[in-house]
């Protein structure tokens, strides 16, 4: 092992680009909340853009067993004995990568925490942590990245849902990100999208970034562990170039919606 | 009438077509390009794409027309047998609100060979079809907010068993017992499986 968790608060959890092809056993995609953050502190590491690295929803302390380099925006030699705390203010969630990577078994073609579906489990303190194989010495610098403060939508797929006019409810004034947010749904308050009474509830397919609007018109933004199906109709999607930097936003925080233009 | 609906820039949603085996759109849905998922749900299907759809919608729309004759998938169907034991909290409610004897209640469940029609709500929860329309209830009014993992419920014109601790609203007539639903394989129960209830 290279690290050792003193302190794990919030959700710590292993993550990597999430999986893919299980959706249809009802396995959402998971991954990373901000894959940009994670690629970056990949990058900052040395590592394979997608290695697996712990995302911190709140506060994470390790200590270092041996002498390694890590990274979260920046790499960074950790001296064996030398504690390091990751904390996601003033974003969302934070990442922590081991040069190489950390090493979790691959399951279902992923190697990340899926709560849902009870694969892995958040870190607690005195779990440690063993660094893998996922090194790239030709990895890129990390990117700058900031937090959405506009977020595109595509509207749909179930406007007949709606009551005329909620779209442009959605893009009359901010959001606010609840702190009841999690890994599954980011949950909004602000102007009330009005849904229309005869509107029946039929389990439909979902997707990460829909906007599904429960019958008090609060919206509901779907996330990496999202179920699969849902009964709630889908005002919008959030455009996929900019999920990231929606989740990113941290809980209190606010966001505008704008309908994406038809040539995006 | 669309053939299909956006669903974000990364995703398509269309109608289910009717009598046309899921595991064998599942398989045919896949194979298109650029396509990484594929939700089957009641009434719709959606293919998932690792980047803006890359079939043009006059393409998209004659693919997913050929669904709806579609051969049945190549591997035979799987049939599954699941030891159960009918002692769920619910069973005296079920048989007073169809007015049938507990005893009946379980004869009717144990006698019937159901389908896996769709997979969702949770990682490996598969909508069964096939219930005897005399088990047919709405949803309790009161949802539950813990269902044991392996329950074993009815629910409209479905039973399913829960694969994990979750919340759940289903009347709970039993259990499964000696099997995971989901492990790290996956769900035990596929999409066009034949299932069987051994008491």
């Amino acid at each position: 092992m290279t690290l050792v968790v003193v302190r794990a608060a919030g959700l710590c959890t292993v993550q990597d680009l999430g999986r893919r092809g299980h959706m249809h056993e009802a396995v959402p995609p998971g991954g990373a909340l901000v894959p940009e953050l994670l690629v970056n502190a990949n990058r900052a590491a040395g590592n394979h853009a997608g290695a697996p690295a712990v995302e911190v929803l709140g506060q994470l302390v390790v200590r270092a067993t041996v002498n390694l380099v890590v990274a979260s925006s920046e790499p960074r030699v950790l001296r064996a004995g030398e504690e390091m705390t990751v904390t996601s203010e003033p974003l969302r969630s934070a990442y922590l990568a081991i040069r190489g990577g950390i090493a979790a078994p691959r399951v279902l073609d992923g190697h990340g925490t899926l709560l849902c579906a009870g694969l892995g489990t958040p870190l607690r303190a005195g779990d440690a942590l063993a660094a893998g194989d996922a090194l790239d010495e030709f990895a890129p610098a990390p990117e700058p990245f900031a937090p959405a403060e506009v977020v595109h939508v595509l509207p749909g797929p179930d406007l007949d849902a709606f009551e005329a006019g909620a779209l442009d409810q959605l893009t009359s004034a901010a959001y606010r990100v609840l702190p009841s947010s999690d890994r599954v749904g980011t949950r909004l308050a602000g102007p009330v999208l009005a849904r229309r009474a005869d509107y029946r509830e039929v389990s439909r397919p979902m997707v990460r970034g829909a906007l599904e609007v429960p019958r008090d018109g609060q919206p509901i933004v779907l996330g990496p562990e999202h179920p699969t199906t849902g009964g709630y109709p889908i005002l919008a999607v959030i455009a996929s170039a900019e999920l990231g930097r929606f989740h990113a936003i941290r809980l209190g925080g606010a966001v505008r919606f704008a309908v994406a233009s038809a040539s995006r | 009438m669309l053939e299909w609906v956006a669903l974000g820039d990364r995703a398509i949603r269309f109608a289910r077509p009717v009598g046309i085996s899921a595991r064998a759109i599942v398989g045919v849905v896949r194979a298109w390009p650029g396509v990484v998922d594929v939700v089957v749900a009641r009434q719709d299907i959606a293919a998932y794409f690792d980047r803006e759809p890359a079939l043009d919608a006059g393409r998209l729309a004659s693919a997913i027309a050929a669904l709806g004759s579609l051969p049945d998938a190549a591997e035979p169907v799987r049939d599954v047998e699941l030891r159960v034991v009918y002692d769920g909290p619910d069973l005296d409610d079920v048989a007073r609100a169809t007015g049938l004897a507990v005893t009946e209640v379980q004869r009717l469940h144990a006698s019937a060979t159901y389908v896996v029609d769709t997979i969702g709500f949770a990682p490996g929860f598969a909508y069964l079809t096939g219930l005897d329309a005399r088990l047919h209830l709405r949803r309790r009014a009161t949802p539950r907010p813990r269902v044991p993992a392996g329950s074993l419920a009815i629910a409209d014109a479905f039973t399913a068993v829960y694969p994990f601790d979750s919340p759940g609203g289903w009347h709970l007539i039993g259990r499964v017992i000696d099997t995971r639903m989901f492990d790290e394989h996956g769900a035990l129960l596929q999409l066009g499986d034949r299932v069987r209830f051994v008491p």
